[in-house]
C-alpha cells in the first residue's frame, strides 16, 4: 500500500514537473524573444522576426536539446524498466546511489560512459566517408522532425512580461512554424532511411547490407500509407500546420466532444499508428535489426557510432510520439471536452501559467503514447517479411485510400464534420465490441489469411 | 508451469488480429499497473506468493540477497559430520575415498593417543573443484561422517588453493549421536566420561530410511508443490 500511494504521488509529480518544466520552457523562449529584439532590434520598435528568431533559437535548445533528447535517452532505461514491469521483472537495479537504485536512471550514465569509452573499430574496406556519414544521416533528420511539433499553445509575449513592450506578439513551444508542416514531416522521415541504408552498404558486410535493403524497403514502402493516413486529417482541419491543427482541435464537433484526430479518424490513426511504428524500426517491424538473422545495419559499428544509431531509435519513439499526440490526441488541450481550454485560459489569465499547465499535458501526452509503443513492441513478435509487405501494400494502403475517400465524401455532405465524428465514433464503438465481445465466434470456414481490423 | 493450449483453430476475431493486438495491450497493461503501484512479494516460494488484484506479479528473487531453498536431497558442500564432543564421526575408513570417480578426496589416518582401537582423520582434504558432486562419498560412508546437507555451493575464491577444503573447514554443522556409534559403546577412553554420558543420553537409533533433516527448509515441499502444480492441470483440463 505504501508503494501504492508513493507511485501515485511520483506520478502526480511527474505531471506537475513536467508543467513546471514546460513553464520553464515559454520563460526560456519569451526571454530569448524579447532580448533577440532588445539586442539586435532598433529602440522603441519590437520586431517579430526578431522574437520570433529568438524564441525559436530558444526552443531548438530547450525543445531539441532539451526534450527530445532527454527523453530518448531516458527511453532506453525505460525500455528496460518498462518491458520488466510488463514482463513481472525486476529490471535494472544493480548500480545504486546511496542505496537506491533510482528506477534504473543511473544505467544512463554507465550506458553513456560504455559507449563512449568503447574500442573504435571500422572494418578495413568500408567505405570510409559513407561509414562515418550514417550515423549522422539516421541522428540528424529525427532532431529536424520535432521541428514542427508544437509542444505548447502560443501565448501572448505581453502577458509575460507585465507592461514590457512586445504585446502583440505571440510565443509558442514550437520551433518553426511553417507552412509546409505535414509535408516537411514527410519530406524528412524519408530522410532517415538513408542513414540505415547507407550505414548497411558502407559496412563492407554481406549481412548488414541486407539489413539496410530490408530497412530502404520497408521504410519506403510504409512512407505511403504514412502519407495517406494523414491526408484525412489534413482535409477535416483545412491545414498542414500542426499547430493550426491543434488548435482546430479544441472546437466542438459533437455536442460538447472536441474534434481530436482520434474521434474523427480512428481508422487514420491506426494506420498512422502502424506506420510509423515500421518506420521507428522497432520490434514487430524490426526486420533491419532482425538479431537473431542478420544483427542488423549497424553490425560493424562500435561505440557511440552504434549509440548514435540506437539513439536515433528511441528519438523517432519521441517524435513519433510528439506528431500523433499533436494530430490525433488533441496536442495540448487538457481534457477531451470542448471549452476547457478557453475557460482554463481565462482564468490562469493566458500567461505562462496558461501555457505551462498546456505544455505540460502535451509532454505528458507523449510519454503515455512513448509507453504505448514500448508495450506493443513487448507484446508482438517480429513479423515475416512478406507479412510485413503484405501488411503494408495489401491492408494498411487501401485501408487508407478507402479512408481518404470516405473522409472527403462525409466532410463534402457535412462540412461542419458532425457527419464525419459521427463516422468516427461508430468505427471506434466497432473497434470497441469487436476487442471486448467474450466468447468465441465459431470458426470460421472461408479463412483469411490475414486480416486488418478494419 | 507449463499449460495446456488446445490446439484449435482460430475463430473470427482472432482472424482479424487487430482487435487481438488491442486485447493484449490491455492484459500487458493490467500487468504494468499492478506491478507498478504494488509492492513485490519477497516469499521465496514464488508459488505461494499472493496473485489477483492489487498484488504485483512479480516472479523475481533478488538472487545474492534473498535465496529460494534448495530442495531436500540437494547436494550442497561436503561436511564432516562432529560428534558431540567436537570431534569428527569420521574413523578414516578411506571408503569414500574408494568410492569417489572424481579422486578428489585425501584422508591421512592417525589414532587417538589415549585410545588404540579408534582412527581419526589427520588430514582430510576434499578438492572441490575436482568434486563432481555426485554424493557416492555420502553413500559409501559407514558411519555417517560424511554429508552434503549444508545447502550451500562451494563458494566462489580467486585461488585454487581457497578450494581445496581441509579438515578444519568441513567439520562443521550439527552434531549427531546414534545409539549403536561403537565410541559409545565400547565407552571409548578418549571421551572424558561425563560427556559420554551425555552423548549416550543424547543418542537416537540409526535411521533406517535416509533423512535429510538439515537440508529441510521450513514450509518448503516439493512434494506439496508438485501436487499443487497436479491440481492446478487437471483443473485448467
Amino acid at each position: 500500500m505504501k508503494r501504492f500511494f508513493g507511485m501515485s504521488f511520483a506520478l502526480v509529480m511527474v505531471v506537475v514537473a513536467l508543467m513546471a518544466l514546460a513553464g520553464l520552457f515559454y520563460l526560456a523562449a519569451a526571454g530569448l524573444g524579447w532580448g533577440f529584439n532588445a539586442w539586435f532590434g532598433e529602440p522603441g520598435r519590437v520586431d517579430p522576426a526578431l522574437v520570433h528568431y529568438g524564441a525559436s533559437l530558444a526552443n531548438v535548445l530547450t525543445l531539441m536539446m532539451g526534450v527530445l533528447m532527454i527523453s530518448g535517452s531516458l527511453l532506453t532505461v525505460a525500455e528496460r524498466k518498462w518491458s520488466a514491469l510488463l514482463q513481472n521483472r525486476v529490471g535494472a537495479n544493480r548500480i545504486k546511489v546511496f542505496g537506491n537504485p533510482l528506477g534504473g536512471i543511473p544505467y544512463l550514465a554507465a550506458d553513456a560512459l560504455k559507449m563512449l569509452t568503447k574500442e573504435r573499430v571500422e572494418p578495413a574496406r568500408a567505405t570510409h566517408l559513407l561509414y562515418e556519414l550514417a550515423p549522422m544521416l539516421s541522428l540528424a533528420p529525427v532532431f529536424c522532425l520535432f521541428a514542427i511539433v508544437p509542444v505548447g499553445p502560443a501565448i501572448d509575449l505581453g502577458a509575460v512580461f507585465q507592461g514590457a513592450r512586445g504585446a502583440g506578439q505571440s510565443v509558442a513551444l514550437q520551433v518553426a512554424k511553417m507552412d509546409a508542416g505535414l509535408l516537411y514531416l514527410f519530406a524528412i522521415a524519408s530522410l532517415s532511411v538513408y542513414g540505415t541504408s547507407l550505414a548497411g552498404w558502407a559496412s563492407n558486410n554481406k549481412l548488414a547490407l541486407l539489413g539496410g535493403v530490408r530497412a530502404s524497403s520497408q521504410m519506403i514502402s510504409y512512407e505511403v500509407s504514412l502519407g495517406l493516413s494523414l491526408v484525412g486529417t489534413m482535409m477535416a482541419y483545412r491545414t498542414l500546420q500542426l499547430d493550426e491543427m491543434v488548435v482546430a482541435q479544441g472546437a466542438s464537433v459533437l455536442s460538447g466532444v472536441p474534434a481530436w484526430g482520434l474521434l474523427l479518424q480512428p481508422v487514420g490513426f491506426l494506420i498512422f499508428f502502424t506506420s510509423g511504428f515500421a518506420e521507428t524500426k522497432r520490434a514487430p517491424f524490426d526486420l533491419p535489426e532482425g538479431e537473431s538473422e542478420i544483427v542488423g545495419y549497424f553490425l560493424e559499428y562500435s561505440g557511440m557510432k552504434f549509440g548514435m544509431m540506437f539513439l536515433a531509435e528511441f528519438l523517432e519513439i519521441a517524435v513519433f510520439a510528439g506528431v500523433i499526440t499533436a494530430v490525433f490526441l488533441g496536442g495540448w488541450h487538457p481534457l477531451p471536452i470542448a471549452g476547457v481550454t478557453e475557460w482554463l485560459r481565462a482564468s490562469l489569465g493566458g500567461g505562462v501559467l496558461f501555457g505551462a499547465v498546456c505544455g505540460g499535458i502535451f509532454l505528458t501526452k507523449m510519454m503515455v503514447m512513448m509507453w504505448l509503443q514500448l508495450t506493443i513492441r513487448w507484446l508482438l513478435p517480429r513479423f515475416r517479411y512478406d507479412q510485413i509487405q503484405q501488411l503494408c501494400w495489401k491492408i494498411l494502403l487501401p485501408a487508407a485510400l478507402i479512408n481518404i475517400f470516405v473522409t472527403g465524401a462525409a466532410i463534402l455532405l457535412d462540412p461542419s464534420l458532425k457527419l464525419l465524428a459521427t463516422l468516427g465514433l461508430v468505427t471506434i464503438v466497432v473497434v470497441a465490441v469487436l476487442v471486448g465481445a467474450t466468447g468465441k465466434a465459431p470458426a470460421a470456414s472461408q479463412a483469411h489469411a490475414h486480416g486488418g481490423g478494419h | 508451469m507449463p499449460y495446456q493450449l488446445d490446439n484449435r483453430p482460430a475463430d473470427l476475431r482472432e482472424q482479424m488480429y487487430f482487435p487481438e493486438i488491442i486485447r493484449g495491450i490491455g492484459t500487458l497493461t493490467a500487468h504494468f499497473l499492478r506491478n507498478l503501484f504494488f509492492t513485490r512479494d519477497a516469499n521465496p516460494d514464488i508459488l505461494e506468493r499472493p496473485r489477483g488484484f492489487g498484488k504485483s506479479d512479480n516472479v523475481t528473487l533478488f538472487y545474492p540477497e534473498e535465496k529460494a531453498p534448495y530442495p531436500p536431497g540437494y547436494r550442497g558442500l561436503h561436511r564432516l559430520v562432529p560428534r558431540d564432543d567436537g570431534k569428527p564421526r569420521c574413523v578414516a575408513c578411506y571408503m569414500c575415498a574408494a568410492a569417489c570417480p572424481a579422486q578428489c578426496i585425501y584422508i591421512e589416518a592417525g589414532e587417538y593417543p589415549d585410545d588404540p582401537v579408534e582412527k581419526y582423520p589427520v588430514k582430510f582434504v576434499i578438492d572441490e573443484l575436482r568434486c563432481v558432486v555426485c554424493g557416492f562419498c555420502v553413500e559409501a560412508c559407514p558411519k555417517d561422517a560424511i554429508r552434503m546437507d549444508t545447502g550451500e555451493h562451494a563458494p566462489p575464491s580467486y585461488q585454487r588453493e581457497a578450494q581445496q577444503l581441509d579438515e578444519k573447514a568441513l567439520l562443521r554443522g550439527p552434531s549427531v549421536n546414534y545409539q549403536d556409534d561403537p565410541w559409545l559403546r565400547r565407552e571409548a577412553p578418549s571421551i572424558p566420561a561425563e560427556k559420554l554420558a551425555a552423548m549416550k543420553a543424547a543418542a537416537t537409533p540409526f535411521p533406517s530410511v535416509a533423512t535429510d533433516e538439515y537440508a529441510q527448509t521450513p514450509g518448503f515441499s516439493v512434494k506439496a508443490l508438485a501436487a499443487e502444480a497436479r491440481a492446478r492441470a487437471e483443473r485448467s483440463r
